[in-house]
C-alpha cells in the first residue's frame, strides 16, 4: 500500500477527529436524545485508556497481539462500562446541576487516580510499552491502518445511532429527556433506561480510549484534563445535539478545522504550535459554545426530523 | 490533640479563600438557580489582576486588594450583562445555561493567556514571616487571608441577610413577578449581586494567588469543591455554606495529613459529597437555589 502523499501528521489529526466523531455520537445519546449532561465525557475515556494500559503492560499475558490487544480492550471496554452503571445509579434521579457535580466529579477522581496510583499507571512520569496491535509496514503504515480500524469501529457506533432513532428504545429516550415524568407515569422504568444508556456507551467510550492507547503508545495524565470533554461537546452542539449527522458534521467543522486544516496546511510560524494554536483552538472552542447557544441553540442542522415532520404536519 | 489542632489551624488558614469563593458562587446560584461554571474564573483573573497589580505597579499585595476586587466584581458584571442576561431573554433552558458558562469558562480561561502570558506567574512579595499558632506554624499570608476572609464573610452574610439590599436579593430569587410588583428592579439587584458575587470570586483567587502561582488554571482546580460546598451548605442558606466550606477545609486538611496525600484526600471527599447528594437526590439541590 502507497501511503507516501499522507502526512503523518495528516494520519494523526484524521485519528483525532474520528475519535472525536465516535465520542460525539455517544454523547449525542446521553445529551442529545435523553438530555443527561455528561461533563465527564474524559473519564470514561480515560477510564477506558487506563484500563488498557495497565492491563496490556502490567499483565503477563499467555497470549500475543492481536489477541492480546483484544482482551485488553475488551476488558477496559467492561469497566469503563461497570463505572457507567456506578455513575449511571448515582446521577439517575438527580436533576442537571447533580449531574454535572455526578459526571465532573467522576472524571476529577480518574485523573487523580491515574496520578496517585504510579505504582500501576506510572503517575505523572507517564505509561510506555503500548502498541499497535499489528504489523504491515512502517510505522505511518501501522498508524493509517490504526486509523481505519477506528473508521470501521466510529461508523458501527454511528450505525447505532442511526438504528437508536429508529427503535422505540429511542423513542424511549426522547422521552425521559423530554419529559421524565411523563414517560414514568406511562409505566417506563426511567432509572433503568437511563442506567443502560449509561453503561453501553461510558463502555464504548472506554473502547475508543484503549485504541487511543494504542496509537499514542505512551500515556500522559496531561490528556485527563478538560481538552477531550470540550472537543466532544463543541462538535456535537455545533452540528446539532439531537441529529445523528450532527455530531459528525460539528466535529469536522471544530476539531477538523484545528487539527487538520490549521496543523496541516496553514502556512503559520512553527512556533505558534507549541502553544499559540492550542491556545487559541480552546478559546475559539470556547466561544464557539457560547455562540451557537445563544444564537442557534440546535446547532447547523437543527432539529429532529421528525420534530419538523409533526410541525408540517400540525401546520406550526 | 495535635492533630486535631493541626487540622483545624491549617484547615482554616489554607482554605479559607475557599470559604469566600463558596459564598460568591452561592448568591448567584441563589438568585438565578444557574451553576454558573465561568466563576472559576472570576477566582483566576482575580489572582491575575492582583499579581498584575503587584508586578507592574509595584503594589503591596494589600494594596492590589480593593482594585482586584473591583475588576472582579466588573468582570463578573460584564459576563451577566454581555452573556447570561441576553441568554435568559431568549429562552435559553437550564441545561444550556450551564454549557454556555462552561463555554465562557473555556474562552476566558485561554482567552487570558493571550494577555498575561502563557508561563505561571508570581506575586513579587517578601517572604512571609512564619507565626506560631497552638504551636502550628503558619505563613503571615495565610493568617491574614483567614482573618479577611471572615472579615468579608461577616461582611456578606450581614449585607444579605440584614440589609434591604439583601432583602431585595432574596426576594427576587424566591419569585420575581412577585419582586417586580413589589417594585424590586431586577436589573440592579442582579447587577448588584454579580458585582458582589465577582469581588468575593476575584478576592479568593488573589489569595489562593499569593499562598502559591497564578496559573490559567487556579479557579478551575477549586471549582468542583467550591460547587460541591455550595450544593450541599447552600439548603441551610449562606451560614450553611459558610459552615460547610470550613468544615470541608478541614476536612481536607486531616485527612491529607492521614494519607500523607492531598489528592487523597481530595478523592475520598468529591466521593463522600457525591454520595451524600445520591442520598438527597434532588431535594439538596432545589432547596440550595432558593
Amino acid at each position: 500500500m502507497n501511503i507516501d502523499w499522507l502526512d503523518a501528521f495528516l494520519i494523526t489529526g484524521l485519528f483525532e477527529v474520528v475519535m472525536i466523531i465516535g465520542l460525539a455520537l455517544l454523547l449525542h445519546l446521553q445529551l442529545g436524545l435523553t438530555r443527561i449532561a455528561n461533563f465527564g465525557v474524559v473519564g470514561f475515556w480515560g477510564l477506558g485508556m487506563y484500563a488498557f494500559g495497565v492491563l496490556y503492560v502490567k499483565v503477563d499475558w499467555p497470549f500475543g497481539d492481536p489477541w492480546q490487544f483484544l482482551a485488553c480492550a475488551a476488558l477496559a471496554t467492561l469497566v469503563a462500562g461497570l463505572a457507567g452503571v456506578v455513575v449511571g445509579w448515582l446521577i439517575a434521579n438527580l436533576d442537571t446541576d447533580g449531574v454535572l457535580v455526578g459526571t465532573l466529579g467522576f472524571a476529577t477522581v480518574i485523573a487523580i487516580l491515574a496520578t496517585t496510583e504510579d505504582g500501576l499507571t506510572g503517575g505523572a512520569r507517564g505509561m510506555g510499552g503500548l502498541r499497535i496491535p499489528f504489523d504491515v509496514g512502517t510505522v505511518k503504515e501501522d498508524e493509517f491502518a490504526w486509523l481505519l480500524v477506528l473508521t470501521a469501529v466510529v461508523a458501527v457506533i454511528f450505525l447505532y445511532a442511526w438504528r437508536v432513532h429508529r427503535s422505540p428504545y429511542g423513542r424511549l429516550l426522547i422521552a425521559v429527556g423530554s419529559s421524565e415524568a411523563l414517560a414514568r407515569s406511562l409505566g417506563k422504568s426511567t432509572f433503568r433506561t437511563k442506567i443502560g444508556l449509561f453503561a453501553v456507551t461510558s463502555g464504548a467510550m472506554g473502547l475508543l480510549g484503549a485504541m487511543n492507547g494504542a496509537m499514542v503508545r505512551y500515556l500522559d495524565v496531561g490528556n485527563l484534563g478538560v481538552e477531550i470533554t470540550l472537543a466532544t461537546m463543541v462538535g456535537l452542539v455545533l452540528g446539532g445535539s439531537v441529529r445523528v449527522w450532527g455530531a459528525v458534521v460539528g466535529v469536522v467543522l471544530s476539531v477538523g478545522l484545528f487539527d487538520i486544516v490549521i496543523s496541516s496546511y496553514l502556512p503559520l510560524p512553527r512556533e505558534w504550535y507549541t502553544q499559540t494554536i492550542p491556545v487559541l483552538r480552546q478559546a475559539a472552542f470556547g466561544l464557539a459554545l457560547i455562540i451557537v447557544l445563544l444564537f442557534r441553540p440546535l446547532g447547523i442542522l437543527g432539529d429532529m426530523r421528525r420534530d419538523k415532520l409533526m410541525r408540517k404536519i400540525h401546520g406550526r | 490533640m495535635d492533630f486535631v489542632t493541626q487540622s483545624v489551624i491549617i484547615g482554616l488558614t489554607e482554605h479559607a479563600p475557599l470559604v469566600l469563593a463558596a459564598i460568591g458562587f452561592a448568591l448567584i446560584y441563589r438568585l438565578t438557580g444557574l451553576i454558573n461554571v465561568a466563576y472559576s474564573e472570576t477566582l483566576t483573573l482575580g489572582a491575575y489582576f492582583a499579581m498584575w497589580l503587584n508586578t507592574t505597579f509595584g503594589l503591596d499585595f494589600y494594596a492590589t486588594l480593593i482594585p482586584t476586587a473591583i475588576l472582579s466584581g466588573l468582570l463578573s458584571v460584564a459576563t451577566y450583562v454581555l452573556i447570561f442576561r441576553p441568554a435568559k431573554h431568549r429562552g435559553v433552558g437550564g441545561l444550556e445555561m450551564i454549557i454556555i458558562s462552561f463555554g465562557l469558562s473555556i474562552f476566558m480561561r485561554h482567552g487570558l493567556q493571550f494577555i498575561f502570558g502563557y508561563p505561571v506567574r508570581f506575586f513579587d512579595v517578601p517572604s512571609p514571616d512564619t507565626i506560631w499558632v497552638l504551636g502550628v506554624g503558619v505563613t503571615s499570608f495565610r493568617l491574614v487571608a483567614l482573618v479577611s476572609v471572615a472579615l468579608l464573610a461577616l461582611l456578606l452574610y450581614l449585607f444579605i441577610q440584614r440589609s434591604s439590599y439583601g432583602l431585595q436579593a432574596r426576594a427576587l430569587s424566591a419569585d420575581e413577578q412577585l419582586a417586580k410588583v413589589s417594585g424590586i428592579r431586577p436589573l440592579v439587584v442582579s447587577v448588584m449581586i454579580w458585582f458582589v458575587a465577582g469581588v468575593a470570586g476575584g478576592l479568593a483567587g488573589a489569595f489562593y494567588g499569593v499562598g502559591s502561582s497564578v496559573a490559567p488554571l487556579l479557579g478551575w482546580r477549586q471549582f468542583l469543591f467550591i460547587l460541591l460546598v455550595v450544593l450541599v451548605g447552600g439548603a441551610w442558606g449562606l451560614g450553611g455554606v459558610i459552615a460547610v466550606g470550613v468544615a470541608t477545609g478541614i476536612l481536607l486538611t486531616a485527612m491529607a495529613l492521614t494519607f500523607g496525600q492531598i489528592l487523597y484526600a481530595q478523592l475520598a471527599l468529591i466521593v463522600a459529597f457525591i454520595v451524600l447528594l445520591k442520598w438527597q437526590g434532588r431535594r439538596l439541590t432545589e432547596t440550595a437555589k432558593v
